[in-house]
């Protein structure tokens, strides 16, 4: 059957990935591994949540960087933090799962607030409202200096998550030497994957599913039989939006501190490339995507030392950029449909 | 006449100086199976989309079970009972036929993400019992074996029988078909036309733009010509057959 | 608030003929292009290697050295390859990827993987650092109500008289009319003679001189960065939809109007201390224009929803 064969494929691409890792480092492989799994699994939840939006429902949201901000923010503020030049100290706040449930919330919030004026938009001016609305995010957030610390962003907040960490962790990672605050955000992230991944796909086999793949294919039809296309929209956009809010939630405590430059646009397209090449429409896409992604990424950044003697940051930025945008080319034009994507899904047509 | 079930009042709507539709009384009754004939451009899929609020009219005012639609959204009108299917058929793709039955038949609330979540127990006692309706649907509609078959793969025929099958599961009281015999082959035509009948019979109020006149002839119960967006002849299929105006408006055009 | 109105008509004109480039593109292939700002800034980039000093070695990994020429031999130059890149984007990837029926959405996401790749390109190999074109220093002088240095004005002077020009061929002249025609409804006008792949290729072509053009202006007015295009993007985005989406005519205006805006903007109370954000007005414009009047201030009511 032709499912296994992707399904394989993916599997033995992520593997020969992983076992990539530790071919091509002598020092420390374990631990590039597990700074790489973590990353992966962060991106792969907000790769997730950006698949409601376009996989599941059709929207073309290019703006995903600010609900993972908006989660982050939120969440940041809610808790014990320091924020600014002064170091401002917050020390009481809400518990962490408080806090995290409210961040993800207005991140939903957020998204409702977008797809508003959005959701009645053709495919590629909802995509520029996206970014723009990004965008506005991202100036708001550099501006409002008193909130988000500007240019020292947001520090000391961690203790709120890692307090949580279990035992067994403090063992397993001094065995091999990794750094367990990460290992912790990690771990977060993957099993938040599973969860959200197993009410994902037990929604897209529900009345609801099938509406977003109906408004997807065609809205009139969807209206001519009684159902409200645009809520509907709404609805996946608020549930993407609150799936990367959460993702940015485990992005800020992987840094340990929150920049204002954290949530650029830029982002977005991490997100992209991840989702196409796990295969638009594949619950699990964004898993294998991820991984492969981000091991390319890392070791590209070999890549960057040998053609740039000493690269500097901007450098190796460049480098990372110049393979995602030719990635998400090189998919859209020969491999739309990704790993795991299934090709007579794909939306390919503005309607 | 407030037992019609439909009033269209005053009704206008141009497109760039040129006017698609100017009727100023029209109303149809219920279980009444009307046709509504006329030369191409002559205003009658946009009478549908005006009626089905699919698109916003210019003036005048649509009265249907002696409520005020003329503003209504058309996914409201639609859950009043209203259903109506398009002139180039909106099957969805990439769905199956089944799932596309699924959809249309599945309640409202049902399709709300909250019950969806919290349902998720109870959710296959419903999906089986929308899975029998759909398949009882396709049965009469002779489609059940293309029921796992993805949309796009159906012949234009075949389209049609599903869109007109998304239609009848919502059980509507009104159904506006817009060229349901379009490029369709004629036995499969006299099928469709049989299931129409049989609706009409059952009592559902018919509305059907034709450009298949035989068609028209054979199950109508009263027959409504539109040309240039005015309406120029209303009554029994016969009559109006032999109405002189409607001869000229369609001999004007080169038709039939 | 007055002087913010020069330095609002200087971005203006470089938004207007950025936007009129985007729109005669897009309504001639209807394909958004992202990769857009890329070509704006190649026209600086281009302009930049050609003009600068001799061995001052700004640009391309400081190997090669500037060729020193004249600005405005350069600036033509500069614009002549940017039309021939433009070409090449059409002839190599927009044209298979047309006559293989790839959809919109897919191209539109591969504009967008496009630009990212070209603008880190710059980045990595033309120059990470901002550059100026070296022209003299020049002080500022009163022309009406508006302060600004000569040059800049001759600019202003220049974009539109080429916006003129653009307004005049697209009304009189028969491939001016065809471009209409392709945009208006392409199948038929293939039916009419017109042969709508020589048509788009030329779109391309005049769309990426454009581009190329605003870029110096931009250059001239402000900087060379290697994501300038980027950062004007989303600026010309709002003043094509202001303007009306369909119509050159609008673009034009829209980016002038855009271009005030922002500047003015600045000089409203409650932007006080966050004039970076004045971006964040246009863009809401935008939004809020997208809402309400879709069709912007002359275009037609397309389907945009």
């Amino acid at each position: 059957m032709n499912l296994s064969i992707k399904w394989v494929v993916a599997i033995l691409l992520t593997i020969f990935s992983i076992c990539l890792v530790f071919v091509l480092n002598d020092e420390g492989p374990l631990r590039i591994l597990f700074n790489l799994l973590t990353f992966a699994g962060i991106y792969g939840l907000a790769a997730i949540g950006l698949n409601v939006h376009f996989g599941l429902t059709g929207l073309l949201n290019f703006g995903h960087a600010s609900f993972m901000g908006v989660g982050a923010y939120v969440t940041l503020l809610l808790i014990p933090h320091a924020a600014g030049r002064e170091g401002e100290i917050t020390e009481s706040g809400l518990p962490f799962l408080l806090a995290l449930l409210i961040g993800v919330i207005s991140a939903s919030l957020f998204g409702l607030l977008l797809g508003l004026p959005a959701i009645r938009l053709r495919g590629d001016y909802l995509a520029i409202v996206t970014i723009a609305a990004a965008e506005i995010f991202r100036l708001l957030v550099r501006d409002l200096e008193s909130i988000t610390g500007g240019v020292y962003g947001i520090i000391n907040f961690s203790d709120s998550l890692q307090r949580y960490r279990p035992l067994f962790l403090e063992n397993f990672v001094s065995k091999y030497e990794l750094n367990p605050s990460q290992v912790w955000v990690g771990l977060l992230s993957w099993i938040s994957i599973l969860f959200v991944l197993l009410i994902l796909r037990r929604l897209s086999n529900s009345p609801w599913g099938r509406a977003l793949r109906a408004v997807r294919e065609d809205e009139d039809a969807v209206r001519a039989l009684g159902k409200n296309a645009v809520w509907l929209k709404l609805q996946s956009f608020m549930l993407g939006a609150g799936i990367a809010g959460l993702a940015g939630v485990f992005l800020a405590f992987n840094y340990g501190s929150l920049q204002t430059t954290t949530f650029v646009p830029l982002l977005t397209f991490y997100v992209w490339a991840i989702m196409i090449l796990g295969g638009v429409g594949s619950l699990s896409g964004p898993i294998f995507g991820s991984i492969i992604f981000w091991v390319i990424i890392s070791e590209t950044d070999k890549l960057a030392s040998l053609i740039f003697e000493n690269a500097n940051g901007q450098q190796l930025a460049g480098v990372r950029f110049v393979l995602v945008g030719l990635l998400i080319m090189l998919l859209m034009i020969f491999r739309p449909s990704g790993l795991l994507g299934k090709k007579e899904e794909l939306l390919l047509n503005v309607k | 006449m407030s037992n019609s079930l439909i009033r269209v009042h005053n009704l206008k709507k141009s497109f760039g100086g040129v006017k698609a539709v100017d009727i100023e009384d029209l109303n149809f009754q219920s279980k009444e199976l009307t046709s509504i004939i006329g030369p191409n451009g002559a205003g009658k899929t946009t009478l549908f989309d005006l009626i089905s609020g699919f698109q916003d009219e210019d003036n005048g005012e649509i009265f249907y079970k002696d409520k005020n639609i003329t503003k209504s959204q058309p996914y409201k009108i639609a859950r009043l009972g209203m259903v109506r299917t398009f002139q180039l058929t909106k099957v969805f793709d990439r769905m199956t036929v089944l799932e596309n039955l699924m959809f249309a038949g599945s309640n409202i609330s049902n399709d709300s993400l909250l019950q969806s979540i919290m349902q998720l127990s109870n959710q296959k006692k419903y999906e089986d019992s929308l899975k029998e309706e759909a398949i009882k649907v396709m049965e009469d509609l002779n489609i059940e074996q293309m029921s796992s078959s993805y949309a796009r793969e159906l012949s234009g025929g075949q389209k049609k029988l599903l869109e007109l099958g998304r239609s009848i599961i919502k059980k509507p009281d009104v159904l506006l078909l817009d060229e349901p015999l379009a490029g369709v082959n004629p036995k499969l035509a006299e099928d469709l036309l049989e299931i129409i009948q049989n609706l009409s019979n059952q009592g559902i109020t018919i509305l059907m733009v034709e450009h298949n006149i035989e068609a028209v002839m054979k199950i109508s119960e009263r027959v409504v010509v539109l040309a240039e967006g005015a309406l120029i002849a209303d009554g029994q299929p016969q009559e109006v057959r032999e109405n002189q105006k409607v001869i000229e408006a369609y001999l004007g055009t080169g038709d039939e | 608030m007055i002087d913010q109105l020069g330095n609002g008509l200087l971005l203006g004109i470089i938004i207007s003929v950025a936007s009129v480039a985007l729109s005669l593109l897009y309504g001639v292939t209807r394909i958004v292009n992202f990769a857009h700002g890329e070509i704006i800034a190649l026209g600086a980039i281009v302009t930049l290697f050609f003009s600068g000093p001799v061995d001052s070695r700004v640009l391309f990994l400081e190997r090669f050295s500037p060729l020193g020429m004249s600005f405005i031999t350069s600036a033509i130059i500069a614009i002549i390859l940017c039309g021939v890149f433009g070409g090449l984007l059409e002839l190599l990837l927009f044209r298979p990827l047309r006559k293989a029926e790839v959809g919109n959405i897919a191209v539109l996401v591969v504009t967008i993987g496009l630009s990212i790749f070209i603008r880190h390109l710059y980045l990595l190999f033309a120059t990470g650092r901002v550059q100026n074109f070296p022209l003299e220093l020049e002080r500022r002088e009163t022309y009406l109500f508006f302060e600004m240095t000569p040059r800049n004005f001759k600019v202003l002077i220049a974009g539109l008289i080429v916006m003129i020009i653009i307004g005049l061929f697209l009304t009189f002249t028969r491939i001016g009319k065809a471009m209409r025609a392709v945009r208006d409804s392409g199948e038929l006008a293939s039916v009419s003679g017109i042969n709508s792949d020589n048509i788009i290729l030329f779109t391309w072509i005049s769309s990426s001189m454009l581009a190329g053009l605003a870029g110096i202006f931009q250059a001239i007015i402000n900087d060379v960065r290697y994501n300038m295009g980027f950062l004007i993007l989303l600026l010309i985005f709002a003043g094509t939809v202001l303007g009306g989406i369909g119509t050159s005519f609008g673009a034009m205006v829209g980016g002038l109007l855009i271009g005030i805006f922002v500047q003015v903007s600045v000089a409203l109370p409650f932007m006080e201390g966050h004039t970076e954000a004045k971006n964040a007005v246009a863009l809401a414009i935008m939004i809020l224009i997208l809402l309400f009047r879709p069709q912007g201030i002359f275009g037609q009511k397309e389907r945009i929803s």
